[in-house]
């Protein structure tokens, strides 16, 4: 036998011990990252949103938004979007702008009509409801395997599917959330997350709707369902008439935009 | 023609304008606004100047948008008006917003009424200066009127620029004789004088540079026109008080600080009236806890100082505290509750305002106003037994 012969060996014998040694954690991130990129690759996107926040009682009002997103290419970047609040009707003609950050706070200003005012918001409070939903801001971006250490739990079968089961543990010092556990099918495209509370307990499960292939290659739930643990409530989050890729740049998103959409 | 009439003869024309753009135009537009009956009750009984104890009013607001051309132009409309049972000068119509954008790639054109937003205070709005305030509204001068002006805005990489040339100046509204709180005389509104030849028809002239760098927001500004801040002085045939609008040229800078959850804030401005100069500065923090105790609620502390160099100018050495409370409930119910003193002891102003949405399309307010210690000498003695409470509800379409 050759040297040459045994070096090949010694090679084919590390090769696999490298790939059996892929660990939980670089395989709930490697799964996580691909869920993620199964959701993106447009470059802006414009749609109408509505919410029904319904109480333990199945007291229902509804919320109604319209918002553009520009999707961010930079690796180590958020997107951009900017919404007009339409219901309830006493916010109408309120504009949110948002330039949202992987793992600092976002920027975000807000176009007040009562004085016409232009207001930088903090934005120390990603967790915080949004329009009095179950929703938080932060889980608009809750995909993004950026903010997240990841971890790989196993399978299990989830509405007769087998699905990946994730654990991961938000970055961000900011966010509302521990832990979070979750289902990605085999089309990575996640089906459910919990979310565990900053005290560690089961606060809410996010569920992922209405699953709708865009462009032919992105996986949008049209359709989150949100089911508070703690206090019953429900919020039900519906895009509408979402489009991609019509158009929008950079410049419909800075702080001067605000007042070409405001009143 | 009675004032009343011209408000229901606006409103009309209001809505057949949102009629014909639907059925006729098949315009694509947006249109929202509220009605909102209001009812004050003056706690110290009848008024210094004889008023009455109560007061009910009714406010409205329209507004109206549409986009032409591909989005590459606008039409905004935003009407507002209020019918006051006691107080003529409160029975208005004003066309806040009545005008025509157009907008290229880096550049916007607009022609029309419009409201500017200069600053970044909640109390001491110093360097916003492009529109009248309606006193008659509330003293505090929130409340503008709609300013027609030509303006430019141009959008750069180093910075946005705007330029606004106004024609045309509109007179501050002052409260009438049954006004409550109303000035210690009344107000002559027939013999308006000016420093200018031109008077109302002088063209005024403002620029302003815009920012965003980092966490700061900076607007630079500079004003040349009629004062919108007219000097009052006693006529002494007619004891009345005669309006008299000098020369302003002023330069400002507002900046905002947002650091995590905290905003600082500072306005400040240099001025030139009649060759004499003055200095404005006013500024403070604004700090949230958010999800106090783990609940979903918010709360807010304000606190800024205003100071003027201008010993004559009755708000020269000021500090406002405020704590706004943000139940983050479905019902948006809000509080917010402070203190206006100043600091030389001469007059306390505290407020509590709360808010809570009744269903998808009514709103209750209610606003407590409670005058602390006011000197007699001080310019705010006149409003001394003005202590009120109001409840308003606004009905939204």
């Amino acid at each position: 036998m050759n040297d040459k012969f045994t070096y090949n060996i010694l090679i084919l014998l590390l090769s696999i011990t490298v790939v059996f040694a892929e660990t939980s954690e670089e395989k709930g991130l490697e799964i996580a990252k691909r869920s993620y990129e199964n959701s993106r690759g447009y470059t802006d996107s414009q749609s109408d949103q509505l919410m029904i926040l319904v109480d333990p009682q199945g007291n229902e009002v509804i919320r109604e938004i319209s918002g553009k997103t520009l999707e961010n290419h930079d690796p180590n970047d958020g997107d951009k979007s900017i919404i007009f609040f339409k219901k309830p009707k006493d916010v109408e003609g309120t504009v949110m702008l948002s330039h949202t950050h992987v793992n600092n706070d976002d920027d975000q200003w807000l176009y007040l009509p009562a004085l016409g005012r232009v207001k930088r918001i903090s934005s120390s409070n990603k967790s915080g409801s949004f329009m009095g939903s179950e929703i938080a801001f932060e889980d608009f971006s809750g995909l993004d395997y950026r903010k997240y250490d990841w971890n790989y739990l196993g399978e299990e079968e989830y509405n007769g599917e087998i699905c990946f089961i994730l654990e991961s543990y938000p970055k961000y010092k900011n966010s509302g959330y521990t832990k979070r556990i979750g289902l990605t099918d085999n089309l990575f495209r996640a089906r459910k997350i919990d979310y565990y509370d900053r005290k560690g307990e089961l606060l809410k499960t996010i569920y992922f709707e209405d699953y709708k292939l865009y462009l032919d290659k992105i996986w949008n739930a049209d359709t989150f369902k949100v089911v508070n643990h703690q206090n019953n409530n429900s919020t039900i989050y519906k895009w509408i008439n979402r489009e991609l890729n019509v158009g929008l740049n950079k410049k419909d998103f800075e702080k001067s935009s605000l007042l070409k959409l405001a009143d | 023609m009675n004032k009343s009439y011209t408000i229901l003869l606006y409103f009309f024309l209001y809505l057949c304008l949102l009629i014909l753009s639907k059925n006729v135009f098949a315009l694509e537009y947006k249109s929202y606004g509220y009605i909102q009956p209001e009812f004050s009750y003056f706690i110290d009984g009848k008024g210094k100047y004889n008023q009455s104890e109560d007061k009910s009013s009714v406010f409205g607001q329209g507004t109206f948008i549409t986009y032409l051309h591909e989005d590459s132009s606008k039409i905004t409309i935003r009407a507002i008006g209020r019918y006051d049972d006691k107080d003529n000068n409160r029975t208005y119509f004003d066309l806040q917003k009545f005008k025509y954008e157009y907008f290229l790639d880096d550049a916007t054109l607009s022609i029309g009424n419009d409201i500017i937003f200069w600053g970044v205070n909640e109390s001491f709005h110093v360097v916003d200066i492009i529109n009248q305030s309606n006193l008659a509204e509330n003293l505090a001068g929130t409340k503008k009127l709609g300013q027609p002006m030509l303006a430019l805005s141009l959008y750069d990489e180093i910075g946005d620029v705007s330029i606004y040339v106004m024609p045309y100046f509109r007179e501050r509204i002052f409260p009438g004789n049954n006004g409550r709180p109303r000035y210690a005389a009344e107000i002559e509104k027939d013999t308006v004088s000016y420093e200018s030849s031109k008077e109302e028809k002088k063209v005024d002239i403002a620029i302003r540079f815009s920012k965003v760098v980092d966490d700061f927001d900076i607007g630079i500004s500079h004003f040349r026109g009629n004062a919108r801040d007219p000097e009052l002085t006693v006529n002494q045939s007619t004891l009345k008080l005669d309006q008299y609008y000098p020369i302003l040229s002023q330069t400002s800078i507002d900046i905002q600080a947002t650091k995590e959850s905290w905003l600082y804030k500072l306005e400040a401005l240099t001025g030139k009236v009649e060759s004499e100069n003055h200095i404005k500065i006013a500024g403070g923090v604004e700090y949230t806890f958010y999800g106090v105790n783990d609940s979903p609620q918010d709360l807010g502390i304000v606190a800024e100082y205003l100071f003027d160099d201008r010993s004559s100018n009755p708000f020269n050495n000021e500090t406002a505290l405020a704590i706004r409370w943000n139940k983050n409930d479905i019902y948006a119910t809000t509080l917010l509750a402070g203190a206006y003193l100043d600091l030389r002891g001469d007059s306390n102003r505290f407020f509590c305002e709360y808010e809570k949405r009744l269903s998808d399309d009514l709103k209750l307010f209610l606003d407590a106003s409670l005058n602390g210690h006011i000197n007699s000498k001080d310019f705010t003695y006149a409003f001394s037994e003005d202590s009120s409470l109001t409840i308003k509800i606004a009905k939204y379409f």
